[in-house]
């Protein structure tokens, strides 16, 4: 599925042709854009020449580049496709979920991890590309072909990752895994495009914060006090919500501010501080979460829920308790729910992120996320049916 | 005609308005025949009403006056981040 319809019919577009030899099938992300069958064309001869034809680099070193972009870009559709094909080339999926997830640990051979560290970076730090990062690749033995080759690889991984989400295409096949979070490590940055992506409905230009958060940057440490008086409440409530103890939420909440003024320099106003300052909190909270012995994994899962209290509820449940009751009822509940769907509930629920942004902050695909959600809000109502049902109406379990 | 557990599946992008139109006027067809589906779109509808606008999590008043100054004393002495925490 995607947010565009796909045709019954994809043959009439022999270009389409180029995918099924090289890849075995036609992913969902071409026939997504079949309203121009004749961009599909352009995007098809750009990347048979670039990707499937043979060039300067290998085709493994391309699909690495492909991996580790699209990695970089916490995007699991292409990593998932992608395996698909590298395991026909001989490449085991284990080591090309890996390239995706840390290409640093994938065993790689020294060029060839040079080369993913120049694909990343050009994808995470576009301006920080210099000369010197040509060199390193030329040290590495790389001739000037493949240096070009390197760059278009990487743009096209990137044009392809944009139009993946921009269309909402959902992957070919099952991933075998989701990418983890990576956590904040300002040699990488590999976070900087997911903390600072703005929220859809967010002017960044009007940022209420601009003015301290500059003068902080100009070396004025006091004026980070007010952005901590400023949002101190709101990022307690992410973080209460995810660690369930106030005061390990208080503990998270000075390290995120910590980790906020030391990564101040390198936030470059692209979603206002508040969002980014938020992601940063969620991060911090979440690492916490994932450090705690009695934790459940944030795994994916496929097993079944089936809801089992089906009794109707009053016609305005809200009326039966006070703002206060609700509000602790509600809390005592969500605490109670396993801590995957309660993480995943309260990103969309109560912080209200986007799908995508939360699929991102948790490091799942987004049909992956919204299973999560969704499981989370059955599994919270059938824990209030006692509270809200009408009295007499029948329970079925 | 789309079973009850079809339903549930998309249930959570029925919740959130965000449902193709003619997914849509299946689930509008199987919820106008099956009672029980929809008394389970009611009362979760109604459970994420009672979520969203409860409130619930917020901190009560102003951040506290202590809180503030641990966080900006660690800033100004320069405190380095604790290692991040790990199971035993």
């Amino acid at each position: 599925m995607s947010f565009l319809p796909e045709p019954e019919e994809e043959a009439d577009v022999a270009t389409l042709a180029i995918f099924k030899k090289n890849l075995g099938f036609v992913p969902r992300i071409f026939r997504a854009q079949m309203a121009r069958p004749g961009l599909v064309e352009s995007q098809a001869k750009l990347i048979d020449t670039l990707l499937f034809a043979k060039g300067a680099l290998t085709r493994i070193q391309k699909e690495f580049i492909l991996l580790g972009v699209s990695g970089a870009n916490n995007n699991s559709y292409f990593p998932v496709a992608h395996s698909k094909a590298l395991e026909f080339l001989g490449v085991k999926a284990q080591q090309s979920e890996q390239v995706a997830i840390d290409h640093r640990q994938a065993n790689l051979s020294e060029p060839d991890t040079a080369l993913l560290d120049f694909a990343r970076k050009l994808t995470l730090q576009p301006n920080g590309i210099s000369i010197a990062d040509v060199d390193q690749l030329r040290k590495a033995d790389f001739t000037d072909e493949q240096i070009l080759e390197a760059v278009l690889m990487t743009g096209l991984t990137n044009l392809l990752n944009s139009v993946q989400l921009g269309l909402g295409v959902e992957p070919d096949f099952k991933p075998r895994v989701t990418f983890p979070l990576k956590e904040v490590n300002p040699e990488i940055g590999s976070e900087r495009p997911m903390l600072e992506r703005p929220l859809a409905e967010e002017s960044v230009s009007a940022d209420p914060d601009a003015e301290f958060v500059a003068r902080v940057k100009a070396g004025d440490t006091d004026a980070f006090e007010e952005l901590v008086r400023r949002h101190g409440r709101r990022v307690y409530r992410s973080l209460i919500g995810l660690l369930g103890n106030a005061e390990e939420a208080e503990d998270a909440l000075q390290d995120a501010f910590l980790k906020a003024f030391q990564h101040l320099p390198e936030f470059e106003g692209r979603a206002r501080f508040s969002t980014w300052l938020v992601r940063i909190a969620l991060n911090t909270g979440l690492q916490r979460l994932r450090g705690r012995k009695d934790f459940e994994t944030l795994d994916d899962d496929s097993e079944e829920f089936r809801p089992r209290r089906i009794q109707a509820w009053q016609d305005n449940p809200e009326d039966l308790y006070s703002r206060e009751e609700l509000k602790r009822l509600v809390e005592t509940e969500v605490m109670k729910l396993p801590s995957k769907y309660r993480v995943a509930l309260m990103l969309r629920d109560l912080e209200e992120l986007s799908t995508e942004e939360a699929a991102n902050v948790l490091g799942l695909t987004i049909p992956g996320l919204k299973a999560r959600v969704l499981r989370g809000r059955l599994m919270l109502r059938e824990s209030m049916v006692v509270y809200f049902a009408k009295s007499g109406a029948g329970v079925n379990s | 005609m789309i079973s009850c557990q079809d339903f549930i599946t998309e249930l959570g992008s029925l919740l959130d308005n965000d449902v193709a139109v003619e997914i849509r006027e299946q689930l509008e067809t199987h919820l106008a025949h099956c009672n029980t589906c929809q008394v389970l779109y009611d009362s979760t509808r109604k459970t994420l009403r009672i979520v969203t606008d409860s409130g619930s999590f917020e901190y009560a008043g102003p951040i506290e006056e202590p809180l503030v100054n641990k966080i900006m004393d660690r800033i100004r002495s320069g405190c380095e981040l604790p290692p991040p925490p790990t199971s035993k």
